[in-house]
């Protein structure tokens, strides 16, 4: 499993490759690689005894976080392994004729079958966070996809509004998979599967719910997260038939539809299903009819269905399950169809907008068939597979478990538009008074697929049991949690499903005939529609960027008095308040007595400081600083280091020297400051000192046991060979730490050395500046 | 500012302030003094030169650039510190030789006492350098903003 | 004797000081300059493989007895932090020569690169509180003089406010240090682990506090994080990688090291809730510092704080498992970081510019330099299976089971960011077509792409590796996390460097 598992990763680089060398030949060849999987995932299933899953761990990834890759397949997996692999291959030979000759189609079908990897790796995944990554990968190949025709910049911001919006989902899908393998102690699916009532019990389930659904939602288009789907039409069609319609945007409905004998059969669950799955039904539905863009009436018809089918999962009834997986199998063949002969029609005449198309089916007739034919199976016009569907659909809805009547209004309304809808996609551009002369009849690669799923939509709808029931049964079961009898037909009896049926094709091809006017009357309402999600994704990003630009402008401003006044601050408010409220001024410190010549030293030095802070001129305040450095100086030698004194009073005199020497080069003393500022930060250096100070006496008071000082005293001269305690311990004890020291000077001194080298040529180098 | 007095004071105590600076560094293991000092002693009267005569007659006083002064101090005070691994025993760990001397004294000879020599060697270096590099006539040319 | 442990700060200075005796001939001190990397990076290997073998290893420098002495300590937080320093440095140093102007090379620019090196490398190493603050001094003047070795205004003026508000940082770290020794008597880490638990609370808070501003300055921590955004875009890309691979994970490290070790962070009062409130902060600011710039150095810049802020969060979590998740992400994202700047580089001497919106066209023109920047950002936005990802899970998984949802949330929310500002550039420097106006990019020479791109390719490949090799390598940072807080605290690291004494 992991071989086939892994293969289309490997062989998605070499793809490039088999394109320069086969050409327009290398769909067919391609196509053979979701075919072998398909029959090598379809025979190691129907080896397995009947209602078992088959569990592998290929390798344990980082098992200490519970990342393991373990696949798994069992009859929903199947399920999905064949709809993927085998309009996976249908799209792979469209795709050599539709991109013909574009300079990097061999580019294009490595991101396909990338994305077919990892679009098979959700569905056969076995462990939560393999999952994850896998849905991750498939918004990432979405989004290199969408952006295909990445000079064009409606592209790049659709590729990047699709990569957002499915991220906001993916990162709450991990949230909500982490919680989720907390609560369950394991991220192995068949772990979590089997633990429902702990998971249920645990204090984070309603987390889990919602972060698991919003994944889902956000990838399966729902809404209020469905604008991404229509603008990401941008894509080439191939794409949009494969990702944004038969594959990827129901990866949001497998998600639901594996993790409901774990999470499912609670009101917060259904409830949430229903409501957003109804909403987003109906505002699909709604949206497509005031769409003029082929490919754009498509993309809100799909919609519409991802929201019923949601809708049909939170019912959670074995009937709703099963119209749910049949409604599936319907809108992937006739709309996989339709998406393609939009790619051909586009092709062929070079618009997309439905009302400058009529009449084509003169140029392109067998393109025309098959969109006629999808599109009845759209409308759910019998005998085509559509039809049944649609049937199951209105029976699972009167059925509902909750408010069954008024959701059976709102499915029959979007019915009603779904059916205008195909005739708007189907029939309009086929019919009629033609508008186009020119007209390029396509190749026989893009005639192939389109017929398969148009032909397949047909004859499934003949025998819908024989050909779908030995695949649709068992992929119920791991939903449902128990072996399902389902039995389809074309033919279910006059009931209140095939009432609704009739009164929904009735109402939909009046709906079709009058559009136009239809279209102008209720035009009004699309206001709302333009300030729905669409409108908050382009607020938040112009919000994020206001917000970004604010408060970078507020933090950096580039100037470096408020970034040492802000350090200093953060200094202040960090000790001061151990310090002061707490301790710092408890009664601490008994018996400081103050020698005179200490106290000599405790005004000088302060006092020069003042000097040099305050002073308008450079030459006083060097100076000032000189005498603080002889005061330290001072201070070494009472307290017994000559020689770190006299160093200290070389280093002063010679930084005296050192900063007259640089004056020279120095432009005019300014001051910078406003007297407010300086006093601010006066009071705040003030604050600092004090605080740093009592902390100083503080922790000067601490009982502790002897410091290390002593053993130095005691071991300088036996094992160090030294008198003198402040040498040995420079150049023995912590010679590393003058190691450190001489390297940090003679770094200084090359830094001197190459800066006034470098200005030094200037002159010379830089277009002779002054 | 070439004062004729500040000249001949430094032509008298250039060979003093080096000499002092020797004495500093070779009695810093025991009494007040070391590489750091002496170091800073034996930079002055070079110093001194550049303020009263010229960078360059400094200059010439070395015996090496400044910049190999302090590259062979680190050498040293490194050499040292590694010489230790190659006798198999930790970084920087001194060694000590006792030379008995004539008059019943001992000579405590060891390798920190090299260390405060490469000490010496690149604080004079450093001081050097950076007195040399500021004292140069040609300004700093910066570039004006080029964004 | 423990040769591995100091072997990673004598090969830098060694290979500094050669290198310095070779300034004449740039050819030499190259060919110096890469064995000495080359050394640095096998050392860096024979630690990690020493450490793994033989647990924590410790030597006593000049061979005094700790607390006396130095002590040079390696755990696996240490090793780790070696080998990225080793790593980087291999990396760099190739990528420098074909990169840096000749003129800045000449000016010692490879002696600074491994004095740098040198006090990275010390930094992590040591044991003792005030040579780490020698060690960090070694590494802010390197710094600085290689910032300011273009010596063009705008680099002065950055390298400014990088020493000064450095400079604070340093003078506040060693007044720490000094009250500390006041307060307790000793220097040594592993001694004052020992000694700190019986001091006075309100004192052991403040101080703490002081570290946490000296450290929170040198990792950019919010709201203290103002040099580097100010500093790194004006760097040579090889200069601002090898800073934003080390720099900054120094800081990092020492607070590790710190609030492990000396102070026990869910000891020191409000320490801990500041650090978390922060880190959180620092995600925040530095994300959205990011979204607002439109040039590719300055915008890394800003997503280094941001990173930043997850090893903190990693830290203040203070969980074994959050634990080894900081030290895991700051492997990853040392990778992920200096391999982006690599990019950024190469993608400056084609293009002549660093401004987004002048940019364009390469993912045509080289999908290769494509997949090389690709690896890395989604790295860093923490897509699987790539490094970021575990880096990433490990966190939320850490902060879900602490229930610290909102800094989970927050987390979450700026890794989209991340993604979004990564797709950002994704479009401006390789999707959209080039401006008219833009001469056409300039062809590398086949020497100069080698020299570049080899380095850079590895880097980004790292990012791959460390991801797919998450297991082994998640088992490292637990043995480092184990070390660091362990079910008796840091008992072993202080039984082996005080059980070091004869």
């Amino acid at each position: 499993m992991t071989l086939f598992f892994l293969a289309p990763f490997l062989l998605a680089p070499l793809l490039p490759l088999l394109d320069r060398w086969f050409g327009n030949k290398a769909g067919w060849l391609i196509a053979c690689v979701p075919i072998l999987i398909g029959i090598y995932y379809g025979d190691l299933w129907w080896s397995l005894p009947a209602g078992e899953e088959r569990t592998s761990v290929s390798w344990a990834w980082a098992p200490q976080l519970g990342l393991r890759l373990t696949l798994m397949i069992d009859g929903l997996g199947l399920f999905f392994v064949l709809l993927i692999t085998a309009v996976g291959a249908l799209v792979s030979i469209y795709a050599s004729g539709y991109l013909a000759g574009h300079d990097r189609l061999g580019r294009f079908h490595a991101y396909m079958m990338f994305f077919m990897g990892a679009m098979l790796g959700i569905v056969l995944a076995g462990n939560l966070l393999t999952l994850y990554m896998c849905w991750e990968l498939t918004s990432l190949a979405s989004f290199l996809l969408i952006g295909f025709d990445n000079e064009r910049r409606e592209a790049r911001a659709a590729a990047t509004q699709a990569l957002v919006t499915t991220a906001v989902g993916g990162l709450c899908l991990l949230a909500g998979f982490v919680l989720l393998g907390l609560a369950a102690d394991s991220f192995e699916l068949t772990d979590v599967l089997a633990r429902k009532d702990a998971i249920q019990r645990h204090g984070s389930y309603p987390a889990i719910v919602v972060l698991v659904l919003i994944g889902a939602f956000t990838k399966s288009a729902q809404f209020p997260f469905h604008f991404w789907l229509p603008n990401a039409m941008e894509a080439p069609t191939p794409v949009s038939a494969y990702l944004h319609s038969a594959t990827m945007v129901k990866a949001g409905i497998f998600l639901v539809a594996r993790l409901t004998p774990a999470l499912g059969g609670t009101p917060l669950w259904a409830g949430t299903l229903t409501t957003v799955g109804a909403v987003t039904m109906f505002v699909g539905a709604y949206l497509a009819f005031f769409e003029h863009d082929l490919k754009g009436v498509l993309a809100y018809l799909t919609i519409n269905v991802l929201g019923t089918l949601m809708m049909l999962l939170g019912f959670g009834t074995p009937l709703a399950v099963q119209a749910a997986m049949v409604y599936l199998v319907a809108h992937a063949l006739y709309k996989g169809a339709l998406f393609l002969v939009a790619g051909i029609v586009d092709h062929a005449t070079g618009t997309r907008d439905l009302r400058k198309m009529a009449g084509l089916i003169r140029r392109l007739p067998l393109t025309g068939a098959v969109a006629l034919a999808a599109a009845l199976s759209m409308a759910g016009v019998a005998p085509t597979f559509g039809y049944v569907a649609k049937e199951v659909f209105l029976d699972a809805v009167w059925h509902a478990p909750f408010v069954p009547i008024l959701l059976t209004v709102v499915s029959v309304v979007s019915s009603i538009l779904l059916v205008a809808g195909a005739g708007r996609v189907g029939i309009g551009p086929f019919f009629g008074r033609p508008t186009q002369d020119e007209c390029d009849p396509p190749g026989m690669t893009m005639q192939v697929a389109p017929l398969v799923l148009a032909v397949a939509g047909v004859v499934t709808g003949l025998a819908p049991q024989t050909l779908m029931g030995p695949l649709l049964g068992p992929a119920l079961e791991p939903i449902a949690g128990e072996p399902v009898k389902m039995y389809l037909t074309l033919w279910h009896g006059v009931g209140v499903p095939f009432v609704l049926s009739l009164v929904v094709l009735a109402a939909g091809i009046a709906c079709y005939i009058v559009r136009g006017s239809l279209q102008r009357h209720l035009a009004g309402s699309l206001a709302v529609a333009r300030w729905g999600p669409a409108k908050w994704y382009e607020w938040s990003l112009a919000g994020l960027y206001w917000v970004a630009d604010w408060q970078t402008r507020m933090l950096q401003p580039g100037r470096l008095p408020r970034y040492v006044f802000v350090t200093s601050s953060v200094l202040l408010l960090l000790t001061i308040e151990e310090i002061v409220l707490r301790g710092g001024l408890r009664e601490h410190y008994p018996g400081i007595d103050v020698r005179p010549h200490e106290a000599f030293a405790a005004v000088l030095i302060p006092a020069a400081a003042l000097v040099a802070a305050a002073s308008r001129s450079r030459l006083a305040s060097v100076a000032a600083l000189g005498v603080v450095g002889y005061g330290v100086a001072w201070l070494f030698s009472i307290f017994s280091a000559p020689d770190l004194a006299a160093t200290q009073i070389v280093i002063e005199s010679l930084t005296v020297i050192l900063f007259v020497l640089a004056f020279a080069r120095l432009p005019k003393y300014t001051l910078a400051s406003s007297p407010r500022r300086r006093l601010r930060d006066a009071l705040l250096a003030g604050a600092v000192g004090i605080v740093l100070t009592l902390l100083l006496l503080q922790a000067t008071h601490e009982p502790h046991p002897p410091p290390i000082s002593e053993w130095y005293v005691e071991h300088s001269v036996p094992a160090a060979h030294g008198r003198n305690i402040v040498n040995v311990i420079l150049v023995d004890f912590r010679a590393l730490d003058t190691l450190g020291e001489i390297t940090v000077l003679a770094t200084a001194a090359i830094g001197v050395w190459m800066l006034v080298r470098l200005s030094a040529q200037a002159p010379a180098k830089r277009e002779g500046y002054e | 500012m070439k004062s004729l007095i500040l000249q001949t004071a430094t032509r008298y105590l250039f060979p003093l302030l080096v000499l002092y600076s020797v004495f500093l560094l070779v009695r810093g293991h025991h009494e007040p003094g070391g590489g750091f000092i002496g170091g800073l002693m034996a930079a002055a009267p070079i110093a001194l030169c550049a303020l009263a005569y010229d960078v360059d007659v400094a200059r010439n006083l070395l015996p090496l650039r400044p910049i190999r002064l302090l590259a062979l101090g680190l050498a040293t005070a490194a050499g040292v510190s590694i010489g230790a691994l190659f006798m198999g025993r930790p970084l920087l760990t001194g060694s000590w030789v006792e030379l008995p001397m004539p008059g019943g004294g001992v000579l405590d000879l060891g390798t920190p006492l090299l260390f405060d020599l490469g000490i010496y060697l690149v604080v004079l270096g450093v001081v050097t350098q950076i007195i040399f590099s500021l004292a140069t006539k040609s300004p700093l040319h910066w570039e004006r903003d080029e964004s | 004797m423990n040769l591995v442990t100091v072997l990673p700060i004598v090969i830098p200075l060694v290979t500094a000081i050669v290198s310095l005796f070779a300034w004449r001939s740039l050819r030499v001190q190259r060919w110096i300059s890469l064995a000495g990397a080359a050394g640095l990076l096998g050392s860096a290997v024979a630690l990690l493989v020493a450490v793994r073998a033989g647990g924590i290893q410790a030597t006593q420098i000049g061979d005094w007895p700790a607390p006396y002495g130095i002590t040079f300590v390696a755990d696996h937080l240490t090793a780790t932090m070696v080998l990225l320093a080793g790593i980087i440095g291999m990396a760099v140093v190739p990528y420098s020569c074909a990169s840096v102007d000749r003129e800045q090379e000449e000016a010692a620019y490879h002696p600074l690169l491994h004095v740098l090196l040198m006090g990275v490398c010390g930094a992590f190493l040591t044991g003792d509180l005030f040579n780490l603050y020698v060690w960090f001094e070694v590494m802010l003047i390197s710094s600085f003089v290689l910032m300011g070795l273009g010596g063009r205004r705008p680099q002065l003026e950055g390298a400014l406010k990088y020493v000064a508000l450095n400079l604070i940082a340093s003078f506040i770290f060693l007044v720490s240090v000094g009250l500390l020794y006041a307060a307790v008597g000793t220097l040594n880490m592993a001694d004052l682990a020992t000694r700190v638990p019986d001091l006075d609370r309100g004192i052991a808070t403040s101080l703490a506090m002081s570290f946490l501003v000296a450290f929170g300055v040198k990792a950019a921590v919010f709201p203290l994080f103002f040099w580097l955004p100010a500093s790194y875009h004006t760097q040579p890309a090889a200069v601002a990688a090898i800073f934003a691979g080390l720099l900054t994970k120094v800081g990092v490290y020492a607070m590790f090291r710190v609030f492990t070790l000396v102070f026990v962070l869910r000891d020191v009062g409000a320490t801990q809730t500041l650090l978390l409130v922060l880190s959180m902060l620092t995600m925040v600011t530095g994300v959205l510092g990011a979204v607002a710039q439109n040039e590719l150095r300055r915008l890394l810049s800003f997503h280094i704080i941001s990173q930043i802020g997850y090893m903190v969060v990693a830290l203040a979590l203070f969980t074994p498992l959050s634990i080894a998740a900081g030290v895991f992400f700051v492997a990853h994202n040392t990778l992920a970081k200096s391999t982006l700047f690599l990019v950024s580089g190469v993608v400056e001497r084609r293009r002549g510019t660093y401004d987004l919106d002048r940019l364009g066209g390469t993912y045509r023109e080289s999908p290769w330099l494509a997949l090389l920047f690709a690896l890395p950002a989604l790295a860093l936005a923490g897509i699987p299976p790539l490094s970021g990802f575990v880096a990433k899970l490990e966190i939320v998984q850490a902060g879900l089971e602490a229930d610290a949802y909102i800094a989970v949330a927050t987390a979450l929310a700026v890794s989209l960011l991340t993604l979004f500002s990564m797709s950002k550039i994704w479009n401006a420097v390789f999707w959209q077509p080039p401006p008219a106006s833009e001469p056409p990019p300039r062809r590398p020479p086949a020497g100069e792409r080698w020299l570049m791109e080899c380095p850079t390719a590895v880097m980004a490949a790292f990012t791959v590796v460390v991801g797919l090799a998450a297991g082994p390598l998640f088992g490292w940072t637990q043995a480092a996390a184990d070390e660091l807080l362990g079910p008796f605290g840091p008992s072993g690291y202080v039984e082996r460097v005080l059980g070091e004494q004869r």
